[in-house]
């Protein structure tokens, strides 16, 4: 029985095998050599045929203010939504009367909730709320951002809750034994390895906001998805402003991603840690 | 007036009574080894030496301050108990010398630069200076838990408590460690142990605390403790260990 398991018959059996290693690598270069070689063939036979330059370079300027518009709520929004989502972690992992209900609460009903939804009582309802005029001019584009805002914080506040519940016990303890407040531990130890911990989520949910700003269509925000609405009905051209709109949104998503990817190595502290 | 007194120390986690009318008074200088079977209670007697767990009933003194009354200045009082993990516990997000000059800086407000001198020798002392600015995950266990020692003692404290220090490291590690501990039994240092090193206990213990089932069943210095102990748990106790 032993000699079955020497070295050669099993080599032998492997290569029987017609699902081994490399073949299973080989159908995986094929595969993603066929995908690439469709894409670059279907994108560049559009572009060729489908994309008409003259409505392009004409169309090109209100793309450039839709792109400047999303970029500046986003800005707002994603520092907002991570100022208040600490606090929401904060409140989530407190055990205290009534912080920490009030915390779930509000996260239960932003992520309970669609966005759009959000978007909609903030801009409809709460103008509706005065018997006057409302004062606010222009309220769609604090309106937006405020809904990003609250909803993202949720987000935001759940993957800091996970970050600060993924540091081990023990680091609050050697952090009060050595004297230390409870704030101080906190603040000093706990919260810059939470942070670590939630950063990768946080940065998914960033991405995830930059997205969401195509819902603001529904509220006449003039951004990405607006300004393609706008230009194909009026031209009946689908294709020329759907490669501005896919250039508009990756000209913000990637750059995120570096942005991301630099955080998360600045807090390498000396390779994999624990 | 003893260094650190146990009075009637009853501690409960929920129904659980897990140290039963401790007393026990450790006199300055003194190195105290407490041994036992897991679930004695060991550990958590030397966790409510510095109030990591709260106490049920009893009062727990260190320099005659209370260290269990409600109203305790706890921080200042953890000052002077310094604490060494199983677990090590470094901060992960700093190098060796960051970890030692946190506590000084933040909490007593010493200078940047005098912390990081104290630290320096500190390190020194245990064998480090050259791991200064390393991360916690680029040290061996044992360099590690020196580093924790290290830390420990940049609060100049009045008391050591080490809870199972060697327990988690390699066998060739336990040494080192073990080495920096008598180093500082040697220099005078107040220490509480608990261990399973047995050879330590006997050469470096003043004292050998055996507790059992939230009692303590045999107090002796090392001698009488190891050839002649007086209570039947001590004696299968060691038959076991030895």
């Amino acid at each position: 029985m032993a000699e079955s398991y020497s070295g050669e018959s099993t080599s032998e059996r492997v290569d029987e095998s017609v699902l081994n290693d490399r073949t299973l690598k080989w159908i995986g270069v094929a595969i993603s050599s066929l995908f690439t070689l469709g894409i670059f063939a279907l994108v560049g036979y559009i572009i060729a045929t489908k994309v008409n330059f003259e409505l392009l370079q004409t169309i090109f300027p209100r793309f450039v203010d839709a792109y400047l518009l999303v970029l500046r709520i986003f800005l707002m929004g994603s520092v907002l939504s991570v100022v208040a989502g600490v606090f929401v972690g904060f409140g989530r992992v407190s055990s205290t009367f009534p912080t920490g209900a009030v915390a779930r609460g509000y996260v239960e009903f932003f992520r309970g909730t669609p966005l759009l939804f959000q978007i909609i009582v903030i801009y409809f309802g709460i103008p509706a709320l005065w018997s006057g005029t409302f004062p606010i001019q222009d309220w769609e584009i604090p309106a937006a951002i405020i809904a990003l805002t609250l909803n993202h914080a949720a987000y935001v506040g759940e993957a800091i809750r996970g970050g600060i519940g993924a540091v081990p016990e023990g680091q609050m303890e050697a952090a009060r034994s050595l004297g230390m407040s409870y704030t101080q531990g906190m603040r000093e130890v706990v919260l810059p390895q939470a942070w670590r911990n939630a950063l990768a989520a946080i940065g998914n949910d960033q991405v995830i906001l930059i997205k969401d700003t195509s819902l603001l269509t529904v509220i006449a925000v003039p951004e990405i998805i607006s300004v393609f609405r706008s230009v194909n009905s009026a031209t009946f051209d689908p294709w020329t402003p759907i490669v501005l709109t896919a250039v508009a949104y990756l000209g913000i998503t990637l750059p995120l991603g570096f942005v991301v990817r630099y955080l998360e190595d600045r807090s390498d502290w000396g390779g994999d840690s624990q | 007036m003893s260094l650190l007194e146990f009075d009637g120390v009853d501690k409960y986690y929920g129904e659980t009574h897990v140290l039963k009318d401790i007393d026990l008074d450790i006199e300055a200088q003194e190195v105290c080894v407490v041994i036992g079977p897991s679930g004695s209670g060991k550990s958590t007697l030397l966790r409510c030496a510095n109030r990591l767990e709260e106490i049920q009933n009893g009062e727990i003194r260190l320099d005659g301050q209370s260290l269990s009354a409600p109203n305790a200045d706890i921080n200042y009082l953890r000052q002077q108990v310094g604490m060494v993990f199983q677990s090590f516990n470094l901060f992960p997000h700093k190098t060796a010398l960051e970890n030692i000059t946190l506590a000084p800086t933040k909490v007593r407000g010493v200078k940047k630069k005098q912390a990081q001198q104290r630290a320096h020798d500190l390190l020194a002392d245990v064998g480090l200076d050259a791991q200064a600015d390393s991360y916690p995950n680029q040290l061996s266990g044992g360099q590690q838990q020196r580093v924790a020692i290290a830390r420990a003692l940049a609060m100049d404290p009045k008391v050591m408590l080490f809870d199972e220090v060697t327990s988690a490291l390699d066998p060739e590690l336990v040494g080192e460690v073990l080495g920096v501990m008598r180093d500082l039994a040697e220099g005078g240092m107040t220490m509480m142990v608990v261990t399973h090193e047995m050879d330590f206990a006997r050469e470096v213990g003043d004292r050998i605390i055996l507790m059992a089932d939230g009692h303590i069943v045999e107090d002796a210095p090392p001698e009488k403790f190891f050839n002649d102990p007086d209570s039947e748990r001590a004696k299968t106790f060691l038959s076991k260990m030895l």
